[in-house]
C-alpha cells in the first residue's frame, strides 16, 4: 500500500467505525497534528455520510430538549470561559503556525499577539487569550473585560510548578513598551479573578499580554526572567 | 414509518437555523432540535441499541452542536450531514468505550438489528447515496454486508469476526480492501 492507502484505511476505519477504543482514541488525537489524516478522514466523512440518510428516524423523548437547555445553561454559569475552550482547541493548529513565527521574536522574553487582531465579541468589553505552554495544548485562558475591569485567568493544560511562579504581564508602547507585572497567577483548572489596575481602555484593547515563569514569589527584578508562553489573544466568540 | 425524502433529508433549510444557533439564538436551537432530533436520535439508537444510553448521548450531542455551531461551514456539508458526524463519533466513543448489549448475552438484540434489514432497499435516495450504493454494489456481497454492518450497527473488527465468522484479520483485511476499493470507485 501507499502511504496515501495507508491513511485513507485508518481514516476509513475511524469513520466506519471499526476501530477499538484504545485505536479510536489515538486516531483522535492523531488528527489533531497530522493534517493529511484530518483531510482523509473528513474526506471519508463527505463519501459515507450518504449512509446515514437510509437510518429511520426515531423521537426520542418528549421532555430530551429541556435537559439539554439545562446543561447548556449549568455549563455557562460554569465560567465565561467554559464556551471557548472547544472554539480553542480547533484552532491549535493555526496557533501554531504563528507561534512557530512568533518564536523567532521571542529572544528571551514574552511573545504576545496584538489585540488588533481580536475582534470584538458579541459580549462587547470581553476578550479571550491563550497561552500556550508548548506547540500542542493550550496551557492558560485569559479573559478581560473591560467593563467590569476583571480579569480572569484559568489553567488548561499547565500544571504548577515546585519553587515557582507563574506571572502575568502587559507590555504596551504606551507604557513605555516595558512589561509591567500583573501580578501572580496560579495553575488552577477554574477560573481565578484578578483585578485589572487601572489602565486606559484604549491602553488594554492594544496592549500585548504574556506569561513568564519565575522564581516563587516573581521576578527578582521586576521584569520577566525565565521561559515566557506563547501569548495569543482571540475573539472571545466566532 | 414515513422517510424524509433527500432534498427534506439534506435540510437546505437548515442552514439559516445553523447561523442563528452560532449567534447563540436559543429558539433558533430549539427548532433545529425540533427538525434534526429524530434522525439523529435513530443514528445513535440504531448504534448503541438501548434509550437510556442513547438519550443521555444525544443530550452530549446537542450540548456539542450549541457549543461548535460557529465552526459549521456551509460550503463543506450539510448542516445535517455535520450534526450527523458530531451525532456517529460520540455514538462510536460510547460503543467502544463499555458495550451497552453484548453480542454474546443478548442474541435478541443482534436480531433486532438484522431484522432491521439493508435500509439502503428502504428508500427514495439522494444522488450522492445512489452513486455510493453503485460502488457498493461493486464489492463482493459478503464484504459489502460487513461493510454496511460496521457503519449501521457501530461493531468492531472483533464483532464483525464474530457475526460473520470469519478471523479478525480476515475482516481487517478485507474492509482495508473494500475502503480503498470505494474511495476508487467513488474516484474522490
Amino acid at each position: 500500500m501507499t502511504d496515501r492507502d495507508e491513511i485513507d484505511v485508518v481514516a476509513g476505519e475511524f469513520v466506519l467505525g471499526t476501530l477499538d477504543a484504545g485505536e479510536r482514541a489515538s486516531v483522535a488525537a492523531r488528527r489533531q497534528r497530522e493534517e493529511a489524516l484530518d483531510a482523509a478522514i473528513k474526506a471519508w466523512e463527505q463519501r459515507l455520510g450518504a449512509l446515514g440518510e437510509a437510518v429511520p428516524p426515531v423521537a426520542p423523548d418528549a421532555g430530551l430538549l429541556s435537559k439539554i437547555e439545562a446543561r447548556i445553561d449549568a455549563r455557562a454559569m460554569a465560567g465565561p470561559l467554559t464556551d471557548q475552550v472547544v472554539t480553542l482547541e480547533r484552532r491549535a493548529r493555526r496557533w501554531r503556525r504563528i507561534a512557530v513565527a512568533a518564536s523567532a521574536l521571542a529572544a528571551c522574553l514574552l511573545i504576545a499577539i496584538g489585540v488588533r487582531e481580536v475582534t470584538r465579541p458579541q459580549t462587547a468589553g470581553i476578550y479571550t487569550a491563550v497561552f500556550q505552554k508548548d506547540d500542542a495544548s493550550p496551557a492558560f485562558l485569559l479573559t478581560v473585560n473591560l467593563d467590569t475591569r476583571v480579569l480572569s485567568i484559568r489553567a488548561v493544560a499547565a500544571q504548577p510548578q515546585p519553587g515557582k511562579s507563574y506571572q502575568l504581564w502587559i507590555v504596551s508602547d504606551k507604557l513605555g513598551g516595558v512589561p509591567r507585572s500583573l501580578g501572580l497567577i496560579e495553575a488552577k483548572h477554574v477560573p481565578v479573578s484578578h483585578p485589572l489596575p487601572g489602565y486606559e481602555r484604549a491602553v488594554v484593547e492594544t496592549a500585548t499580554f504574556g506569561i513568564s515563569l519565575e522564581p516563587a514569589g516573581g521576578s527578582p527584578t521586576g521584569r520577566p526572567t525565565g521561559p515566557a508562553f506563547h501569548a495569543k489573544l482571540i475573539a472571545a466568540s466566532r | 414509518m414515513t422517510l424524509q425524502k433527500p432534498a427534506e433529508a439534506a435540510g437546505a433549510g437548515l442552514v439559516p437555523l445553523m447561523r442563528r444557533v452560532a449567534e447563540r439564538d436559543r429558539a433558533a436551537f430549539a427548532e433545529l432540535y425540533q427538525k434534526t432530533s429524530a434522525k439523529l436520535y435513530g443514528i445513535v439508537l440504531r448504534t448503541l441499541r438501548r434509550r437510556d444510553i442513547a438519550e443521555e448521548v444525544l443530550q452530549e450531542i446537542y450540548v456539542q452542536i450549541w457549543e461548535r455551531a460557529h465552526q459549521y461551514d456551509a460550503t463543506r456539508a450539510s448542516p445535517l450531514g455535520w450534526m450527523a458526524v458530531i451525532a456517529r463519533n460520540r455514538a462510536l466513543d460510547e460503543v467502544r468505550r463499555k458495550r451497552p448489549v453484548s453480542l454474546d448475552d443478548a442474541p435478541e438484540a443482534l436480531q433486532v438489528a438484522v431484522d432491521a434489514g439493508d435500509p439502503l432497499d428502504l428508500l427514495e435516495q439522494s444522488e450522492a447515496l445512489q452513486r455510493l450504493r453503485r460502488c457498493l454494489d461493486r464489492l463482493e456481497p459478503d464484504r459489502r454486508q460487513i461493510v454496511l454492518s460496521a457503519y449501521y450497527d457501530g461493531l468492531s473488527r472483533e464483532e464483525l469476526a464474530r457475526r460473520f465468522s470469519h478471523p479478525v484479520g480476515t475482516i481487517k483485511s478485507w474492509l482495508h480492501r473494500s475502503l480503498l476499493q470505494l474511495r476508487d470507485c467513488l474516484g474522490q
